[in-house]
């Protein structure tokens, strides 16, 4: 059974059809990757997943689950997780209140009333680890105002990584970053365990490359192709037509 | 260590504060300890949860009226204490459902529209709260110990039940709820997206503070021996905004301040000349152009200006350290 299941999905702007019967599948351990030219989509169909907009017309499945007509915030306990294509964290807070309110979010505590947050010890204890692991412990303290750019961008991803989703959706997780940067971010998401599928949108080819088991061309809102990397680096159309024969040759060099 | 200083002086100086002052000012003090738990609920839901209500004052009368007219009933104060608190809980919790759909200028306006409903309830209920003429409350406050005649009981009560309340709201907002709550405030779409239902945590802390606003009305009866409308209006309303802006949303401790300050100068101005709301009202311009965070803001700075340096300089390895990552980072 897969994962994650979307099936004939469909989505209209004031008329404009954004997604034109979008139908994808993202299976357990699979890292799935959705590349396209600007205004195909893609961030729509993460919205649409995700909750944050209501569809018009489809079916979308977590774990062989009908999804649609739940909330946001309820396809999260169902395992699904994603980061924003712009930074949309606490910025008033610090980085270590982010990632509490992150892990806090799945625990069964989050209702809680006079027991100071900072007892919780298993809740201090995630925190640490997640920190540690994506390099921010030393930042703990910082307001997230006073990170860097490229620092604020790793913490977009922890915190859709603190509920411990199934299935992480990450929009275009390196957009903006240095090079070093890019670098970093790659190969910690390639560092991700197995157990957490991937679904991610991403424009750097090296980038779609060196993580995508499967990719998803999608066009006009439209999936024009699915298949493995190979096949997609040789697909002629999809070379002229969506990176002009340039960017994927950046790649095979 | 530290953190017990600041309580320890604070109820010093409530215990000890009789001692200086007069009839009056005892007078004057008392109220404010009331009007503090109720600012402090209204800043509550303005600094933690981002909810400017223009209707509060509406919890407050159901608090007053529903002791003024439970005593007619029964006398016991536990009971018309509890009683106001739970009506205005469960007003707070059915309005609140609609209400926090909505958010900034929306919701000042649902508000003050439902603080209307009340005030007008009060006003032309002629034969049950007898209008415009008000009511006086039969009931006298009994903790159980016959009723309560002294000034100094009565002072020390209210400022136990202010202390008691600040305490309450401290731990809501050290706890997750709280740290959630503000969470909310912050950032909506991304508290959805971690799996937050954020209506629910608006809706809580809306339903706290208008118990807890109840709870001020309801002494506030006990207190002033008489209730009229105008506690339930939308100018007193007005007023609580007003204080909790001058004394500073985003703390515990500004609200308080806040009524302190507004409930003296109310008083002080109000004996040189009648039109002691334009002075307030230039007060309040005042503090919204220049100290956005009103006093609590500026006791903050001045408290770093004054101390924070020396405990830098006594943790030497902690400043290194910083200045290091701080480099590295640039």
């Amino acid at each position: 059974m897969s994962l994650l299941k979307v099936e004939g999905l469909s989505k209209s702007f004031k008329g404009l059809k954004v997604l034109n019967s979008v139908s994808l599948e993202v299976q357990p351990q699979e890292r799935h990757v959705i590349i396209g030219p600007n205004g195909a989509g893609k961030t729509t169909l993460f919205n649409c997943i995700s909750g944050v907009l209501p569809i018009d017309e489809g079916r979308i499945e977590i774990k062989g689950k009908e999804v649609v007509h739940l909330p946001s915030h309820s396809r999260v306990h169902d395992g699904l997780s994603r980061t924003f294509q712009k930074n949309n964290l606490f910025n008033n807070l610090t980085v270590e209140e982010n990632v509490y309110l992150a892990i806090m979010a799945c625990k069964p505590y989050r209702y809680k009333w006079f027991k100071s947050i900072t007892r919780y010890h298993d809740l201090l204890e995630e925190a640490e680890e997640l920190l540690k692991r994506w390099d921010l412990w030393n930042r703990r303290n910082k307001l997230v105002n006073e990170l860097s750019y490229g620092e604020q961008r790793l913490l977009e991803i922890l915190l859709a990584l603190a509920s411990k989703p199934e299935i992480l959706l990450l929009d275009e997780p390196t957009s903006g970053m240095s090079p070093a940067e890019t670098a970093l971010t790659t190969q910690l998401i390639q560092d991700l365990p197995r157990s957490v599928s991937l679904l991610m949108i991403e424009h750097d080819m090296e980038v779609v490359f060196a993580i995508a088991d499967r990719i998803t061309v999608l066009h006009h809102g439209q999936v024009f192709l699915t298949g493995k990397p190979e096949e997609i680096k040789g697909n002629v159309e999809v070379k002229e037509i969506y990176f002009g024969g340039g960017a994927l040759a950046g790649v095979n060099r | 260590m530290n953190r017990w200083i600041w309580p320890v002086v604070i109820i010093g100086i409530i215990v000890l504060l009789p001692l200086v002052l007069t009839t009056y000012g005892m007078q004057l003090a008392t109220e404010i300890f009331i009007m503090s738990i109720f600012v402090l609920s209204l800043g509550f839901i303005i600094g933690y949860v981002g909810l400017v209500s223009l209707g509060h004052a509406a919890f407050f009368g159901i608090g007053a009226y529903t002791v003024a007219l439970l005593a007619n009933v029964t006398t016991n104060t536990y009971v018309l204490i509890l009683a106001a608190i739970i009506l205005a809980g469960i007003l707070a919790f059915l309005t609140g459902w609609l209400f926090v759909r909505t958010s900034g200028a929306y919701f000042l306006m649902i508000t003050l529209a439902f603080n209307q409903v009340v005030y007008t309830v009060f006003f032309k209920w002629k034969d049950v709260t007898g209008g415009a003429d008000g009511m006086t409350v039969r009931a006298q406050l009994d903790l159980g110990f016959g009723p309560v005649q002294s000034q100094l009981a009565l002072y020390y009560i209210m400022a136990f039940s202010m202390l008691l309340c600040y305490f309450l709201l401290r731990r809501y907002i050290a706890a997750p709820l709280g740290k959630a709550t503000l969470g909310v405030k912050e950032n909506e779409d991304r508290m959805k997206a971690l799996g937050y239902p954020i209506r629910s945590y608006k809706l809580i802390a809306y339903t706290v503070a208008g118990a807890m606003a109840g709870f001020a009305g309801s002494l506030y009866a006990f207190f002033n021996r008489f209730v009229s409308p105008e506690v339930a209006s939308w100018f007193f309303s007005g007023e609580a905004l007003v204080m909790s802006i001058i004394g500073g949303v985003g703390t515990l401790f500004g609200p308080p301040i806040g009524a302190g300050l507004f409930v003296i100068l109310q008083n002080y101005i109000s004996t040189f000349t009648a039109r002691w709301p334009m002075v307030m009202g230039a007060i309040f311009i005042v503090f919204v152009l220049y100290s956005r965070g009103g006093i609590a803001h500026l006791l903050k700075r001045l408290w770093n200006r004054l101390f924070t340096k020396e405990e830098k300089l006594a943790e030497p390895a902690k400043v290194a350290e910083e200045s290091k990552t701080e480099g590295g980072q640039a």
